[in-house]
């Protein structure tokens, strides 16, 4: 592997990083371009994002163009995948840029930079926190702008990776580890005995998806724009909406409840859909995960209801209050349907037994194989049965005992791999929280805001509520820890700390020869 | 097979069988809790002559009963040939509560008009060495005040033989334990008895000479001798003008520090194996929050001067060492500074030492487990060791530490919601289910400000109570005893089915035979 002694015009650049990278660039330009039409519609930001959609383009066409895929090892595989979402991040913040979308207010250009990165990071890791607000209000941008902001969530839901590896031919043969490495979950179903055959059926899943609920909150008020704009930020779990308010400027029953079965529906295994769509029957019920999953929401609700009402607030609007923000905040989806700040939405205006619940499920997480972020259900049931295990093994030392989940054992690696999952996750979590309060932040703000990114939620708590921006919760070095957190999180960890991994070995290499030389003249 | 517990513990003429693991246990860990409650009711007793003496006669009589309890069931009891190490565990927990339980008893026997709660939670606090104050105690109370500072010093005793002398035999952590004689060492750690009479010594010689220091200072006895307990043995709960002085507070500095410091660091100091220590990670990690903690602490707070260096000092050693001695807070409190030291009491000292918090080494594990799991995912077939201290821990001891992480947070979590559901606002919830795992108090505000735990309900109080037991005994044995408890529950109510089934049989029903198919 030589990646940085080559010239771009000549041979081809020996590089997987450079080659998925360029391929998935195309794509955000592809989906840039899609806003620049709608754009054109009403006339206002055309220019902002073609010029944008024109950039990325030659910078991904370039990048496909001079470079191919080389090394398959892990190592590559991790900055592959963590290098295209730096880099899809950092372009994508362009069109925000170039149409001065947070140029408001005399603010400094340095803002407006990170305030872009925020919003443009937010968008693709699908968490939904926004720096619009009372100062910047959303329904003051054009159609383009908007529907770009949902198109970001949109690629980032299924993930750009698994986007790559469909028409990849080139990388067909670590399709499988690329996208394991864009969710490292339990393992990836192969859903055909081709990889690339694989990606397209998520993908189709997910787009037909997306079609179904368009159609759903068309149906129950919304208007056409809104209903797709919604419809793309539901499939993604992502949570961004093209109103301030958030759902709650309809106070719409139906929307809220196409919109909670969506959610739920986003937030399980799209293998489960596959399976049901394949065999022309539902078979999510068998699943242990999707049960722990509705479960847990069930729960989750009735908690929440029952401390709402002992708090004085109606059944009624406690049910749905609860209903909707624990399905909202368990599925990392993250819309509020809050009318306003303290209204019964408002699940910061809550007291605090509520909260504490919510604060659990912005831990939780939705299943794995989904589009939702989180810890995941799957990785909490094996935690909790490890746990017990380990404890019983004080009773029982010389026993053999397996984590099982319904009928299957869960292999020892994964147990491993899963219990150090959670270890980095909670250190990151506590670190975290240091280095956002240490940023002039609360307590409260700055853990909410710091699960939440890593979970890619959306809303925290403290400051950061559902009715509030992010510009006014935190400073913006925090937004920015805040924005490297959502990344992190999104690609559930490990590829963002190892993404560096491959480019040090290349310079390890590389100057190994160099080193070995010194010694051996030291050793004469 | 669950046997009826009274014929096993009817005496025997002419020997007799060894009494099965589970109930010799129980019974020895019986007689700890009422020897201690002796010790303690018995000295209390004899302080309070200094004062009034109007408790004395009811201590003395309540102590000489308990430790007549204590000895007969010490004589009684007929070692099993094997004690098991879940039964050790289980013992421990049990002894702990059972203490808390007497000496609530002895709170309401010297103070009858103090309610059920307020003394359970006193107690609690005391012997969890949290440090918790609710309703300070009356100064002319001697009494009282030596039963405080008397329960926090056996607390921090039965923290010391947890963690220096069970947990390195009957728990994880074993490759750890100070047993080595190569080279000619003497061993802190050999086998569970030289641990004790050793730990004995250290901690003695550590709390005569915290006491010297306050005496040196100018703090009367008592005082001096309770400020020792507490600060000896990590609680803090102690009400004592005393503690504003300078004086008095840089001694209590010093003392928090050996206090919190490992008790084989302490041995290798007392034996003359200094150089080695230089090397200590975990010793260095300590030193390095003690004082970045304070720097830190001192620019957020805008300190200055040496009163300033003093009060960052206190605070912030009070709270790596989880003893949570109060202090007015001075200054002007960035957002960071209650943060830090959240941070502070949940990392803990060194592991081995008598104060609470996660605990410095546990935390070096952790970071062991998420760097090998970062390289495993780029080299899934390699075998990566964790290395600690130049030893590698075992797998087992690696997965307790994991597990233990993961119910630390989820006893902490449930706590925050049980006591914010109670009515706590949402920030004094999270830092009182932090403060009660890691036995550390008191609970202060985002500006600084100490929080009036009297003010709490009686319902929120004693919610925390769970957390600070489960907090002192390093967590997992807690969740062992509580295991072991829901065990037997289960295995009754099993018998209970058994029994109905067979009832039903014998009353009609037909029993398959056992080549029948189903």
């Amino acid at each position: 592997m030589s990646p940085f002694r080559r010239l771009p015009f000549g041979d081809r650049w020996a590089s997987t990083t450079a080659s998925v990278v360029g391929m998935a660039l195309l794509f955000v330009a592809v989906g840039m371009a899609m806003a620049t039409l709608v754009a054109a519609v009403d006339g206002r930001d055309v220019v902002a994002l073609g010029t944008a959609t024109a950039v990325t383009g030659l910078i991904g066409l370039v990048l496909f163009h001079v470079a191919k895929p080389d090394s398959q090892d892990q190592a590559a595989v991790f900055s592959a995948v963590g290098t295209t979402w730096l880099v899809a991040s950092l372009l994508g913040a362009l069109p925000y840029l170039l149409a001065g979308t947070f140029a408001v207010a005399g603010r400094p250009w340095a803002i407006v930079l990170a305030d872009s990165l925020f919003e443009s990071i937010s968008g693709f890791s699908c968490t939904g926190s926004t720096v619009f607000g009372g100062h910047n209000p959303i329904e003051s941008q054009g159609p383009g702008i908007l529907m770009y902001r949902q198109l970001t969530q949109w690629a980032g839901g299924m993930g750009i990776v698994v986007l790559v590896v469909m028409v990849l031919p080139s990388l067909r043969s670590s399709g499988l580890g690329l996208i394991d490495a864009e969710a490292p979950g339990m393992g990836v179903d192969r859903l055909a005995p081709r990889i690339s055959t694989t990606a397209i059926w998520f993908w189709g899943i997910y787009a037909g998806f997306t079609m179904l609920v368009a159609v759903g909150l068309f149906g129950a008020g919304m208007g056409p724009f809104d209903a797709v704009a919604h419809a793309l930020s539901t499939a993604s779990t992502g949570g961004f909406s093209t109103k301030d308010a958030s759902i709650g400027h309809w106070d719409s029953l139906s929307i809220e409840a196409v919109l909670i079965v969506a959610m739920l529906l986003g937030g399980a295994n799209f293998t489960l859909h596959s399976r049901m769509l394949r065999r022309r029957r539902i078979g999510h019920h068998h699943d242990p995960e999707f049960r722990g999953y509705l479960a847990m929401i069930a729960m989750g609700t009735l908690l929440v209801t029952l401390l709402l009402v002992d708090d004085g607030m109606g059944l009624g609007r406690s049910l749905r209050s609860a209903i909707f923000n624990v399905v909202t905040l368990g599925t990392s989806s993250g819309f509020g349907n809050a009318t306003g700040e303290g209204s019964a939405g408002d699940f910061t205006s809550w007291s605090s037994g509520p909260q504490m619940v919510l604060l659990l499920f912005l831990v939780f997480g939705g299943c794995t194989g989904s589009t939702a972020g989180g810890v995941k259900v799957m990785r909490l049931r094996v935690g909790l049965s490890h746990a017990y295990r380990t404890l019983r093994s004080f009773r029982r030392p010389r026993a053999i005992l397996l984590v099982r989940q319904g009928r299957n054992t869960v292999p020892e690696h994964l147990v491993e791999r899963i219990a150090g999952f959670m270890v980095v996750y909670g250190l990151l979590v506590v670190v975290g929280t240091m280095v956002v309060a240490a940023l002039g932040t609360d307590l409260i703000t700055a853990a909410g805001g710091v699960i939440g990114s890593l979970g890619n939620m959306g809303p925290a708590l403290g400051d950061a509520g559902p009715t509030a921006s992010f510009a006014d919760a935190y400073s913006t070095p925090a937004r920015m820890a805040l924005a490297v957190l959502m990344l992190i999180g999104r690609l559930e960890i490990f590829p963002m700390l190892l993404m560096l991994v491959a480019p040090y070995r290349a310079v390890d290499g590389a100057t190994r020869g160099m080193r070995i030389r010194l010694r051996r003249g030291r050793h004469r | 097979m669950n046997r009826p517990v009274r014929s096993e513990l009817r005496p025997r003429s002419g020997g007799g069988a060894p009494w099965p693991s589970w109930a010799a246990a129980t019974a020895w860990s019986i007689a700890a809790a009422l020897g201690a409650t002796f010790l303690l009711a018995v000295t209390a007793g004899l302080v309070d002559l200094l004062g009034d003496g109007d408790d004395t006669t009811a201590l003395l009589v309540v102590g000489g009963a308990a430790g007549l309890m204590a000895a007969v069931i010490a004589v009684w009891v007929r070692p099993p040939d094997r004690i098991r190490d879940a039964d050790v565990l289980c013992a421990f927990a049990a002894s702990l509560v059972l203490f808390i339980g007497t000496v609530t008893g002895l709170f309401l026997l010297v103070d009858p008009a103090t309610s059920l709660v307020d003394a359970l939670f006193r107690a609690g606090t005391s012997a969890t060495t949290t440090a918790l104050e609710a309703n300070p105690v009356d100064p002319a109370d001697h009494a009282v005040r030596f039963l405080v500072g008397g329960a926090q010093w056996l607390g921090g005793i039965g923290a010391l033989l947890l963690a220096v002398a069970v947990l390195p035999f009957f728990g994880a952590g074993r490759e750890f334990a100070d047993r080595s004689r190569r080279g000619g060492r003497r061993p802190m750690a050999p086998d569970p008895a030289t641990a004790v009479r050793h730990l004995f010594v250290v901690h003695g010689l550590a709390s005569a000479f915290t006491l010297i220091g306050f005496l040196l200072v100018g703090v009367a006895p008592l005082d001096a001798v309770l400020l020792a307990m507490a600060t000896a043995s990590t609680g803090g709960l102690v009400s004592s003008p005393d503690l504003e002085s300078a004086g008095a507070q840089w001694v209590a500095v010093i003392g928090m520090a050996i206090a919190g410091t490992s008790l084989v660091v302490l041995w290798r100091l007392g034996v003359g194996r200094a150089r080695s220590l230089l090397r200590s990670a975990e010793l260095q990690a300590y030193l390095c929050l003690l004082i970045v903690g304070s720097i830190l602490f001192l620019l957020w707070t805008d300190g200055s001067g040496v009163d300033g260096i003093r009060r960052a000092a206190f605070t912030v050693t009070a709270a790596v060492t989880t003893t949570g001695f109060p202090s007015t807070p001075g200054g002007n409190w960035a957002p960071a500074a209650p943060v830090l030291l959240l941070g502070l009491v949940s990392i803990g000292p060194m592991t081995g030492s008598v104060g609470g918090g996660f605990q410095i080494l546990r935390h070096r594990i952790l970071a062991r487990v998420a760097t090998r799991e970062l390289l495993r995912q780029l080299h899934p077939r390699a075998v990566i060791p964790a290395r600690l201290g130049g030893r590698i821990a075992a797998e087992d001891t690696l997965a307790r530490v994991v597990v233990t992480q993961f119910l630390f947070v989820s006893v902490l979590f449930l706590t925050a919601a049980v006591v914010a559901s109670a009515g706590l606002e949402l920030a004094t919830a999270l830092g009182a289910a932090v403060h009660a795992i890691s036995t550390a108090g008191p609970v202060r505000t985002l500006d600084g400000t100490l929080v009036d735990v009297g003010s709490w309900p009686g319902g929120v109080r004693l919610a925390l109570l769970p957390a600070m037991v489960v907090g002192r005994l390093s967590v997992y044995p807690a969740i062992v005893a509580l295991g072991a408890g829901t065990t037997l529950i289960r295995d009754r109510v099993r018998f209970r089915r058994r029994l109905t089934t067979s009832l039903g049989r014998t009353t009609g029903g037909r029993r398959p035979s056992p080549g029948t198919a189903r």
